[in-house]
């Protein structure tokens, strides 16, 4: 499979649904100390396309975001990123990472910050590259007057967008995120998810979100993968065909409506130790 | 957007910041004043002979009368405290960052540090003095096996505090281990080295005073053994209030320190 690195610069890209798969994860289970955490996963996520998965706390869909970006070896199965392991997808900086805590380093500003990652997977670039490239991606996120701010004088929204800022400095070919906005109140959630789609729409990265809120997945996704505890595996999955571009409004959406109620009831089932694999 | 809202106006606090100051400390200033008068009070009526405990007023006569030596012996343990205590945090680092960055020589040298902890530190004075003689090598080494350890405990606990999230990032775009010590682990860590330093700034003071007791021919510590033999207890005292001028001094100079070198840190004890 070609590797096409995507550009974020300007562009307007429209995300079209292509039919080669980005990341495939073909029978992963992870065991960690004794347990079983995850049973036998086969995930599939199209190159461009918005992938969430939902479930209830235990269901193993933040270790399986790790198993995808490298950080958690799988007992056993396979992952590729575009034909690469994750280990080395991440050294080509194929993976951008965003976690529920912000991450941010207080010493630093938010220009340099969002180069940060950057700066230590390039030693070509020089100081003035990094913050141009860093400017660059704070403008994308919408922080570009934010650059010379320390950490501690942003609100929890603007530090999660510098570290969204950070992942996309490293120009990856997919975002994982796991829980972004779990820390932010419904309102900044909002208004975070909405630009996070709208950054998707005009970068083209393919994303991959761990979350727990239906509305969340529903709003933003074109895919979810519903999964369920002991062990962790996925149960269900929905295609999202609400069509992009989407806002806030679509929550009004009859289809949107049918879509929670399907979601809730799958989640409800998600609960229910043990079940068919 | 409603997540660009950010408070951080402390303009109209920095007004009043000066009269809340004065009323914070004035409570403070009063006891003092009020503890000396009594002090000077009770001595008075009491006629308490003044090798027992001197009045105020005598004490201060001592400190004009012997200015000249006391500033002297000032100087000599301001300059003891000062090497000891820069060379306890130089090697209190040293130490924090070789257990940090080699996980063997970490393993064996961390449990050794601790053990040595528990040897009474003063009690080492006499064998420093056998081994360095009388000048400022023994106080150095005494403030030195005193002071270093809050330093290398403090920087420990902040270099292996780094959140976990935050080193998956690093690791994830394959950063080394220098790269990680050196740009996560040792800025993260300022905060608690400053309080640590501020630990090793007190305890440098009584390195010096205790290594003066031991054996030496100046210094404060000398001052009040000899005066003490002498019965001077106005003397004693004296010097015992220089000793706590300079506890303050490079107590707070270690605070003006901590401000300049972590100038993130959310807030500070005053201010």
């Amino acid at each position: 499979m070609r590797v096409e690195t995507i550009r974020a610069a300007g562009g307007g890209r429209p995300a079209h649904i292509r039919h080669d798969d980005l990341i495939s994860a073909k029978g992963v289970s992870v065991v960690m100390a004794r347990q079983l955490v995850l049973q036998n996963i086969d995930l599939s996520v199209p190159k461009g396309s918005f992938v969430s998965l939902i479930g209830p706390s235990g269901c193993g869909k933040s270790t399986l975001l790790k198993v995808l970006a490298g950080l958690v070896n799988p007992t056993s199965g396979s992952v590729s990123i575009a034909g690469l392991s994750p280990v080395e997808a991440a050294r080509k900086r194929m993976i951008g990472l965003v976690f529920q805590d912000a991450n941010l380093l207080p010493w630093k500003n938010a220009v340099d910050n969002a180069s940060m990652l950057l700066g230590i997977a390039d030693k070509s670039l020089s100081r003035a590259d990094l913050r141009a490239r860093g400017q660059e991606m704070l403008e994308l996120v919408g922080l570009g007057d934010s650059a010379h701010k320390r950490p501690h004088e942003l609100s929890g929204g603007m530090r999660q967008r510098v570290a969204i800022a950070r992942a996309l400095a490293l120009d990856p070919a997919v975002l994982l995120m796991d829980e972004p906005f779990g820390a932010l109140d419904a309102i900044t959630r909002d208004s975070m998810g909405q630009s996070l789609l709208e950054i998707w729409q005009r970068t083209g990265k393919t994303i991959v979100l761990v979350t727990h809120s239906i509305d969340e997945a529903i709003h933003l996704s074109r895919h979810v993968h519903v999964m369920g505890i002991k062990p962790g595996r996925i149960t269900e999955s929905l295609d999202i065909g609400l069509p992009y571009p989407r806002d806030l409004s679509v929550a009004e959406d009859p289809e949107f409506v049918r879509l929670a109620v399907q979601l809730r009831t799958m989640l409800r089932a998600s609960h229910q130790p043990g079940g068919v694999s | 957007m409603s997540d660009q809202t950010v408070a951080n106006s402390s303009g109209s606090r920095l007004v009043s910041s000066w009269g809340a100051a004065t009323r914070s400390w004035l409570p403070a200033v009063i006891l003092l004043l009020a503890t000396i008068g009594i002090w000077e009070a009770v001595v008075r009526i009491f006629a308490i002979s003044a090798f027992i405990i001197p009045a105020p007023s005598e004490i201060a006569r001592s400190l004009v009368a012997q200015w000249g030596t006391l500033m002297q012996a000032t100087l000599v343990t301001a300059g003891e405290i000062l090497f000891g205590f820069l060379v306890s945090v130089v090697v209190g680092i040293a130490i924090a960052l070789v257990i940090v960055r080699f996980d063997w020589l970490g393993r064996a040298l961390y449990p050794l540090v601790v053990l040595f902890q528990n040897v009474p530190k003063v009690a080492l004075a006499p064998i420093f003095i056998l081994w360095f003689g009388y000048g400022l090598a023994p106080k150095i080494g005494l403030i030195l096996v005193i002071a270093f350890f809050p330093v290398t405990l403090s920087m420990l606990a902040g270099m292996q505090s780094v959140d976990r999230s935050l080193l998956s990032l690093m690791n994830s775009v394959g950063a080394s281990r220098t790269q990680i010590l050196f740009r996560i682990r040792v800025p993260h860590s300022l905060p608690n080295l400053m309080a640590g330093t501020k630990i090793a700034a007190t305890l440098s003071v009584i390195g010096a005073i205790v290594g003066e007791f031991a054996g030496a021919s100046d210094g404060l510590g000398y001052v009040i053994q000899f005066a003490s033999t002498q019965l001077d207890t106005a003397l004693v005292f004296a010097a015992l209030l220089l000793v706590s001028v300079l506890g303050i001094a490079f107590y707070y100079a270690a605070e003006v320190l901590e401000r300049i070198m972590v100038p993130w840190a959310p807030k500070f004890s005053h201010a």
